[in-house]
């Protein structure tokens, strides 16, 4: 069980909705294991259907958490029309090379999908494991 | 061309775990053998079979994908950074 705030939810929430009719993505930092800020990272497929992570923004968001001792709690990213669930391809591209099996790329943080396919929006937490598992987080908003 | 060099999540396994370090050349191509000297299975993380940059890596110089300037050919100079990072990303 995992507790996240509920300002942190809203925000992952209100960016996704923001970013219709495209996926949105982000990253959720921690301080001492609670997630305390979420940062918008520009999807740069653009699209309804993947997302990728610009990726200098994703290197200032690691720089930062080495300065501010923060980490890396949860990456998420929206599902416009579909389930909250990691899909095939989400699983494949947890690892390196995007090959089930390889390194997990963030093999400490979960994943965390919106699904706008709702209403209100499903938010649900994930961890990806290293034969490519897909195991739910159960979450408790504070 | 002395340049900085940054690498976020699992390609720092081959590099001793540093998050940036320094190194030198004068192309991309040029500096990925000089990591590779330094740090043996470097340019197997970056590259593919043919030599070419991974699909699923990410170069950047300064703040632009290097697939978009000259790629390995891609011309270093003296204070420039270079990240190496797997690409973040996912699909329906």
């Amino acid at each position: 069980m995992s507790r996240i705030p509920r300002a942190i939810i809203d925000e992952m929430v209100a960016h996704a909705r923001e970013d219709l009719p495209n996926e949105a993505c982000g990253m959720v930092h921690a301080k001492d294991g609670m997630p305390v800020a979420v940062h918008r990272v520009k999807n740069d497929a653009a699209s309804p259907y993947r997302y990728e992570m610009n990726p200098p923004q994703v290197m200032r968001l690691e720089m930062g958490r080495d300065a501010s001792g923060e980490s890396l709690f949860a990456i998420y990213h929206s599902h416009v029309g579909s389930p909250a669930r990691p899909s095939p391809t989400d699983v494949r591209t947890a690892f390196f090379g995007a090959e089930v099996g390889t390194d997990l790329l963030f093999p400490g943080s979960m994943y965390i999908l919106v699904s706008l396919a709702s209403e209100p929006p499903d938010v649900r937490a994930f961890w990806i494991r290293p034969a490519g598992e897909v195991v739910e987080e159960p979450i408790e908003i504070t | 061309m002395a340049v900085t060099v940054n690498v976020t999540s699992v390609i720092q396994k081959v590099v001793n775990g540093q998050r940036a370090f320094a190194s030198e050349g004068g192309t991309l191509g040029a500096l990925i053998e000089n990591i590779e000297r330094d740090y043996p299975g470097f340019a197997g993380q970056i590259m593919d079979d043919g030599g070419e940059i991974r699909r699923f890596v990410n170069v950047y110089l300064n703040d632009e994908d290097v697939r978009y300037l000259g790629g390995k050919a891609t011309p270093l100079k003296d204070g420039d950074t270079v990240s190496f990072l797997p690409a973040l990303a996912g699909g329906l």
